[in-house]
């Protein structure tokens, strides 16, 4: 045994010591900015498999979640350049960014894809008496900054509900509560009133234990065709997730080739699609350059949320 | 002043001084009525008063009784904790620089030889293949096995 | 309903689901007793290998890992004193003293068998009366976690033996570990002290493999060649007991037995606590329930017993909140929830009605890694034991080798090693002044929570006074004060006494 092992060892010393091979030649690190279990974690975990099949190494997801997902942000923007540390992001990036939560902006990253949009949902507890947007709507104006909203402060989970506040013309009062799940847990025990949420609570609505108000997208969801969107109820609010990878400042061009190429394949695995499909989530892929357009038209969009909302610190 | 009495005082010095780095913090913004100061300065406050109790209670008691003879039991082989520190925080050092395989191989050999020092070369050739299966079974166990991806050396590439 | 569970008993009985599961609890016990390595880290490593496998599957060799490994943090525990999870902390107060003592098999077989049955109790009530505990926890809001979080801590904090003030300071500072970096709200940073890395604060994984290896480690160290040759191999210890005594042992005190789960159990439904707590909390109500509380840290039966029976009924609690809620308590079952929605299990209340073959599937697995974790821990008992007769100079690199990777796979950065040393220095100077080690782990466990509880209470109500006005709330923090002031009096009649209750390593 002792033998065999001292076999292994010397092989294992001789294969390590040869050469460097192409990239990559070692597993890759996917930085998720949040807790494992939450919104983004089961996004990207489904695809890491995927992503992990078409560049030919190992992918691990390192969960680096607090402080509004900008704890993650930081050590993704201090990784060396290498390809071999990833980061996976939405909106938050930029909201953080003009919030004044984070110092990490967008441009201390190289894009590389987008894969996917997940359509916001006003979701109240069972235990507030509204039934529709309507009477929210009424008890909203008759106490204005009473109203409870969980949210992760700066990010997207509270610009949704700010955006809601403004088409409306009321005002909600915040509660920080970081992540989907903490903030599962309070609505369901009604300590909130109201929260963002998405198609992945279908069944604690079903349930009643939550009710989905208005979803923010153009045309209802063939999944709850019986909610309105925030649109028809005369609430002029699109909002939706969009998540996507980035890599370090200053990762070579080849390297960022060879991971545009491997995420496009894997964002096309059917077997993504059905993942993406359990999480109220559509498919969207955009490759390297409309992704980087993209990052630039959102990080002004946000920018002048921030400020429309007066939220704006930069 | 006893070991209570010390450990009391630089407890109530370390919270002083966290305490007074907490000046600068921002004040309560208008989406959080609390600042970040807020929960920072009571927990150090209460550092601070227990710290003093215990500077306290060390000194009332010294003076109500007069100190048993303390008895060391064993000598303790203090020199042996500061080498063994110093071993481990130089490993922890060299580690980025010289790669995960030889920092920790020199390493383990390094300590082993300190805490007992083999007598013939039958205990040198144990701490040789103890430093060289550790490093090579945890390699292979975590990197190759757990995609931990242990640290590369900066200096070396290895 | 128990038709149901014997259905998924069968079912999970089959070699196609008995083999991930055996598996599963076989690699929880081995890092579950591997100090540094802890169970959300096996789970999170575990995860990728069932992604092949069908959710059953999947969620039964998970269920195993958690299991295997909340029992396998005893081994090392009570043989090495070294905790090999957070959760079997409070094992190693009164399982190693005993095995010091010349009984190493007793203190593990007391642990096993604790396990075995708190998990049992632990699944019983996790079956039976899930929807009744989870509407407690969900009754919970911020002044009711802030309070109950307050609590664990000042139960703990009296739980020391030689001074409460030192207990109490030991916890405070633990909070102030957490309160430096950055604030969980609004991540500005904060007490850095000029230290880029601390931006990202401190957490709580390298604070105790750092604390509790290096204070454990150096202080065999002190006394290494001090005695003139290395203070190893007295004897070869047997680990054969008597089964049946042993098992006598717990079921003689079955009050403790069926309070101890109980607390693992409860601890496990509220979200956001988890093993880390529950044994160190339980361990704390046997003390206090004791007739003989001086016994404690000595190696007493019940220490043990409590410890690891609450830790085993934890698991059958966070079980019930991931499946009903669908709302993670801390890393590991956040793993679990992961896994189960990788597996496209929609967990949450319409789980269990909608997939009772699954979710009787998971309550049989439950059930049967029990089994199977006393069979691997009875097979592996004598290769462990090896660990104890490995001279200590051998054995002390590999376990700092083992601490130091398991402090940087958190995510695989060097700060965190740092961190880890600068923690074993404190942790080992904590030690060499009285000071209880316990405390300040929990601190640093529920800081964070307790500031965030805190604030969210502020910002749902300006009033701070329902903090005491909420009748849950209140009443946990008046018997907070109940248990301090218990405390207090329990030393000052210790005092009167005149017994010496001062020790150097009493962590």
């Amino acid at each position: 045994m002792k033998r065999f092992l001292a076999a292994i060892a010397a092989a294992a010393l001789l294969t390590s010591l040869t050469a460097f091979a192409a990239y990559p030649e070692r597993p890759i690190k996917m930085i998720v900015p949040w807790a494992a279990g939450g919104d983004t974690d089961n996004i990207f975990r489904p695809f890491a498999p995927q992503f992990q099949k078409h560049v030919g190494q190992t992918v691990v997801i390192a969960n680096v979640g607090g402080a509004s997902g900008t704890k993650g942000a930081k050590e993704a923007k201090e990784s060396p350049p290498d390809g071999y540390t990833l980061y996976s992001v939405h909106e938050y990036i930029h909201s953080t960014y003009y919030t004044g939560v984070a110092d990490v902006n967008y441009t201390d990253f190289e894009p590389i894809c987008l894969i996917s949009s997940t359509p916001s949902v006003l979701t109240a507890s069972p235990k507030t008496p509204w039934k529709d947007w309507k009477a929210l709507l009424e008890d909203a104006k008759k106490r204005p900054g009473q109203i409870t909203v969980g949210a992760t402060l700066g990010s997207t989970s509270h610009f949704f509900p700010a955006l809601v506040e403004k088409a409306a013309g009321i005002k909600f009062k915040y509660v920080s509560y970081e992540g989907l799940a903490p903030r599962m847990n309070a609505i369901l025990g009604g300590h909130i009133d109201l929260t963002d949420s998405n198609l992945t609570q279908k069944g604690k609505v079903e349930a009643g234990q939550l009710r989905f108000i208005a979803i923010a997208t153009e045309k209802r969801n063939a999944e709850i065709p019986n909610v309105p969107t925030l649109k028809e109820l005369g609430v002029n609010v699109v909002y939706d997730v969009n998540r996507g990878l980035l890599a370090p400042k200053g990762t070579p061009a080849d390297v960022l080739a060879k991971l545009e190429s491997a995420c496009a394949a894997a964002a096309k695995e059917p077997a993504f699609a059905e993942a993406l499909k359990k999480q109220g989530t559509a498919a969207r892929y955009l490759g390297r350059k409309e992704y980087s357009q993209w990052l630039k038209k959102n990080d002004d969009l946000n920018k002048t949320l921030a400020k429309d909302l007066g939220l704006l610190k930069r | 002043m006893g070991r209570d009495g010390i450990a009391g005082l630089v407890c109530l010095a370390a919270s002083l001084g966290l305490l007074a780095a907490t000046r600068g913090l921002p004040d309560a913004s208008l989406l959080v009525p609390v600042g970040p100061g807020f929960y920072p300065r009571i927990v150090l406050g209460i550092t601070a008063a227990l710290s003093a109790l215990l500077v306290a209670t060390d000194i009332w008691s010294r003076r109500r009784r007069t100190p048993v003879a303390a008895e060391p039991p064993i000598p303790a082989n203090y020199l042996l904790v500061v080498l063994a520190f110093a071993i481990v925080g130089l490993y922890v050092a060299l580690l980025p620089f010289v790669g995960y395989r030889l920092a920790t191989f020199g390493f383990v050999a390094a300590l082993q030889v300190t805490l007992e020092p083999p007598r013939n070369w039958k205990g040198w050739l144990a701490v040789a293949a103890t430093a060289f299966l550790t490093t090579i079974v945890t390699y292979f166990v975590f990197e190759r096995y757990l995609s931990v991806l242990l640290p590369r050396g900066r200096w070396t590439d290895f | 309903m128990y038709e149901l569970l014997l259905a998924g008993i069968a079912n999970i009985l089959q070699l196609k689901y008995l083999l991930p599961l055996f598996v599963g609890t076989l690699v929880g016990v081995i890092g579950g007793a591997l100090p540094g390595v802890t169970i959300a880290l096996t789970i999170i490593v575990v995860l990728p290998f069932t992604f092949g496998l069908d959710p059953l599957q999947g969620l039964a060799a998970m269920t195993g890992v958690y299991v295997g490994g909340s029992a396998g943090g005893l081994i090392t525990a009570c043989l090495l004193g070294i905790p090999g999870t957070p959760s079997a902390i409070a094992t190693t107060f009164d399982g190693f003293p005993m095995a010091r003592n010349g009984e190493p098999g007793r203190a593990m077989w007391l642990g096993i068998w604790a396990s075995f049955f708190g998990g049992l109790l632990g699944g019983v009530f996790l079956i039976g009366a899930t929807a009744p505990l989870a509407a407690i926890a969900l009754e919970f809001g911020p002044w009711e976690f802030f309070s109950l979080f307050v609590f664990a801590l000042s139960m703990v904090a009296g739980l020391t033996g030689a001074s409460l003030t030192k207990g109490l300071l030991s916890g405070a500072i633990g909070l102030v570990i957490t309160v430096m970096g950055n604030d969980p709200v609004m991540g500005a940073a904060r007490l850095t002290l000029g230290i880029g890395f601390l931006e990202g604060g401190i957490p709580f994984l390298p604070v105790l493999i750092g604390v509790f290896a290096f204070a454990q480690i150096m202080t065999d160290i002190e006394k290494m060649r001090a005695i003139g040759t290395v203070g190893i191999a007295e004897r070869i210890p047997t680990l054969v007991v008597s089964q049946l005594r042993v098992i006598g042992e717990i079921f003689s005190r079955p009050f403790l037995l069926l309070w101890t789960s109980f607390i693992g159990l409860l601890v496990g439904v509220l979200p956001a606590i988890g093993g880390s707590a529950a044994n160190m909390m339980a361990y704390d109500q046997a003390k206090k329930l004791s007739r003989h509380p001086e016994r404690f840290g000595t190696g007493t039966p019940e220490g043990i017993i409590a410890s690891e029976s609450a830790n085993n009924a934890n698991v059958g609690g966070s079980l019930v909140t991931i499946m009903a809620f669908g709302i993670p308590g801390d890393i590991v079952t956040a793993v679990m929830l992961g896994a189960m929605t990788i597996h496209g299990i929609q967990s949450g209340p319409l789980f269990i009605s909608q997939q009772p073959k699954l979710a009787y599937g998971i309550f049989a697995a439950y059930l049967v890694a029990h089994v199977l974790m006393v069979i691997i821990i009875a097979f592996s008992a004598r290769p462990m034991l090896r660990l104890t007769t490995v001279p200590k100079s051998m054995l002390i690199p590999i376990v700092l080798v083992l601490c130091v990777i398991g402090a940087y796979s958190l995510n695989n950065t060097m700060s965190i090693v740092y961190v880890l040393l600068v923690f074993g220095v404190m942790g080992y100077a904590l030690v060499k002044f009285g000071f209880p080690l316990a405390p300040l782990i929990l601190g640093v466990v529920l800081g964070d929570q307790i500031e965030i509880n805190m604030i969210r209470a502020i910002m749902t109500d300006s009033d701070p006074w329902l903090f005491f006005t909420r009748p849950i709330s209140g009443g946990l923090l008046a018997a907070s004060v109940v248990s301090v002031a218990f405390a207090l009096w329990q030393h000052h009649r210790q005092r009167k006494r005149g017994a010496p209750a001062d020790g150097d390593t009493d962590f």
